[in-house]
């Protein structure tokens, strides 16, 4: 009894063996914690980390989505998978571009390994692939009747041809590109958005250079629109400009609130545009001048679906919103995850891919019912 | 309150990245010196308390009450309390400065990852750090021959060596030579079998995370290493004996 009061009564001594090892004690704890914060960054700390939003592409009758290490076709009527690619995950192959279907029947998807690939939309089965680009494909390929274009991150638009081999000779900018190159119905021109704050207008027969822009104040990370005769894009300038595609002179800056991440998209007489601060713009088309905004809350990332009368986007708080076009929220959906990928439309439904949810892709019909979802078995 | 420390972090990160000619690697080093600096009197108080606490403990006088009262604690740690008093040391003077520079170190190694955006979602979420940086972007994270958002392979001969892994190792084994306080010879007691084990598989476990993650964090590493080595031999505490094992035997 005695012992065990004097124990109690026991005041704390700190002699040299105790100091070393509360020292240790401290060094072990910051080890751990060190180990932890890299392991919970890994995703930053490793290139071969998922770190994109899956691209989404239909046909009439399937979704293509390309969602980490596998691209999905998925049964538009009931969500159930019809194949997907690869069979088996392979480490350090994963695809975030949206896939994109040729006329010749091929599903081309773009590759985190510097990879442009062929499938065969029916079966999954690889046609060919091109392996020449030395980083990254961020964005999906623009696919034309005279060729496939995909821009890397290692600076350089490919033009390669239906088949697989090469149109043209790379063309380089200065910076990385992350925005999918776009064209006219004339496929005469490649339209071309770089991280180095150009847009480039580039023969589709031969990849010279027609023109570039002057330097738009800041990167472009989304697809530039073309709509009679103007392009419309969004810079980290925190703008939204149209260009005139002839002669590449900004015929109107609009000054958004924070980074305008997102492709603008025209309707009619206005373009709709959004930024990172949440604010979604509708804009005249002419002028450049402000109709309306809105704020629903969450960060704006990609472009909007115009369908019908109907506007939708979605915020990466994972609120899919659908607006009328006099700026009027009608909905205010929420959807588990964040919703970086814009929303895609078939038929009646309503597609979205949303990240962070075990749940790839969710199918809703115009009223906001949710008709099927899509989650991976593996 | 910790997203706005690592925010302010990532922000001076990119002033300095931006000062330095936008070069990432100059960019971390520099950051690396510039906290460690900022931390240099916690650092130096820390160095003097450990020095101090180990010259009393080396002292007759100390000595003296341990062998007197080693069978009556409560007697034993009175009399310590009133040395450490007599002599102004504080028991933990050479831990809670340790403790208080932990947040900052995970502070300044986040921020370096973060900054290091190099696909979408990394940018989404640098974006909500940086105030007025669209300047910036992307950001370049070539340095040498390294891209500093992947892990690190110089090719010789067509081999890939991973030369900054291989300079985490010896690094961070120098380092943590330099500054133990137990001399090689030391391996009495728990606590000098414990730093001795640490001395072995720290440089290692630092190593393997050199390995395997983005380049920019072994160039962090490094720096950080170097820094402290400095640190300690301009405080006159760098332990060169035991870098040399024969030096300190003789």
């Amino acid at each position: 009894m005695q012992s065990l009061q004097s124990r109690r009564a026991r005041p704390y001594t700190i002699t040299n063996n105790q100091e070393n090892k509360l020292m240790k004690k401290y060094i072990i704890i910051f080890i751990t914690i060190l180990a932890f914060s890299i392991t919970a960054s890994a995703c930053s700390g490793s290139r071969l980390s998922a770190s994109g939003w899956p691209g989404l592409t239909t046909d009439q009758d399937n979704a293509y989505l390309a969602a980490g290490q596998h691209v999905y076709a998925v049964n538009l009527k009931n969500g159930t998978l019809r194949w997907k690619y690869p069979a088996e995950a392979q480490n350090n192959v994963t695809f975030f571009g949206a896939p994109a279907l040729t006329d010749d029947g091929q599903l081309i998807i773009t590759g985190y390994d510097s990879n442009v690939y062929s499938l065969n939309p029916a079966n999954g089965e690889e046609n060919w692939r091109y392996e020449r680009a030395q980083d990254r494909f961020i964005a999906g390929a623009l696919v034309t009747p005279k060729g496939i274009f995909a821009a890397s991150a290692d600076h350089n638009l490919y033009a390669i041809s239906l088949e697989g081999g090469e149109l043209w000779s790379p063309f380089e900018t200065d910076e990385p590109i992350w925005a999918p190159p776009s064209t006219t119905e004339a496929y005469e021109c490649i339209y071309l958005a770089s991280m180095d704050h150009h847009i480039y207008a580039i023969n589709i027969e031969d990849g010279a250079l027609l023109w570039k822009t002057e330097d738009l104040g800041g990167p472009i990370v989304s697809k530039p629109i073309i709509a009679d005769g103007t392009i419309f894009a969004s810079t980290f300038a925190n703008e939204v400009l149209a260009i005139d595609a002839e002669d590449h002179d900004v015929l109107w800056r609009f000054e958004t609130q924070d980074w305008a991440w997102a492709s603008p998209i025209p309707d009619g007489d206005q373009v709709y545009a959004s930024d990172l601060s949440g604010t979604f713009y509708a804009l005249d088309q002419e002028t450049g001048d402000l109709a309306w905004q809105i704020q629903p809350g969450g960060r704006i990332v990609s472009a909007s679906l115009v369908t019908g009368d109907k506007i939708y986007f979605g915020t990466d708080e994972g609120s899919l919103i659908v607006a009328d076009k006099n700026g009027t929220i009608q909905r205010n959906q929420t959807v588990e995850g964040e919703l970086y990928t814009s929303p895609a439309a078939n038929e009646d439904l309503i597609l979205v891919a949303p990240t962070g949810n075990e749940n790839l892709l969710i199918a809703y019909d115009e009223n906001g019912v949710k008709r099927w979802d899509f989650a991976p078995s593996d | 309150m910790w997203d706005a420390f690592i925010t302010f972090m990532i922000n001076v990160l990119l002033y300095i990245y931006n000062l330095v000619g936008q070069n990432f690697g100059l960019a971390i080093i520099l950051f690396t010196i510039l906290v460690r600096l900022i931390m240099y009197p916690l650092t130096a108080r820390q160095v003097k308390s450990s020095k101090a606490m180990q010259d009393l403990q080396k002292s007759k006088k100390w000595q003296d009450i341990q062998k007197k009262y080693k069978d009556d604690r409560e007697k034993l740690a009175q009399k310590q309390m009133e040395i450490y008093q007599e002599m102004g040391i504080s028991p933990f003077g050479s831990c809670l400065p340790l403790l208080i520079q932990f947040p900052i170190i995970i502070g300044l190694y986040q921020a370096i990852i973060r900054a290091l955006a190099v696909t979408p979602i990394q940018l989404v979420n640098l974006s909500k750090h940086i105030n007025d940086g669209a300047n910036l972007i992307p950001i370049n994270s070539q340095f040498l021959w390294m891209e500093l958002s992947e892990p690190e392979r110089l090719q010789i001969f067509g081999v890939g060596v991973p030369i900054l892994a291989i300079l985490v190792v010896i690094t961070s084994y120098i380092q943590t030579k330099m500054v133990s306080t137990s001399a090689p010879g030391d391996d009495g007691g728990q606590g000098a079998q414990m730093s001795k084990a640490m001395s072995l598989y720290m440089p290692f476990f630092m190593g393997y995370l050199a390995l395997t993650f983005a380049s920019g964090l072994a160039l962090y590493f490094i720096a950080t290493n170097l820094v402290t080595i400095l640190q300690y031999v301009i405080l006159g505490q760098a332990n060169f004996k035991n870098l040399l094992p024969n030096l300190s035997s003789s």
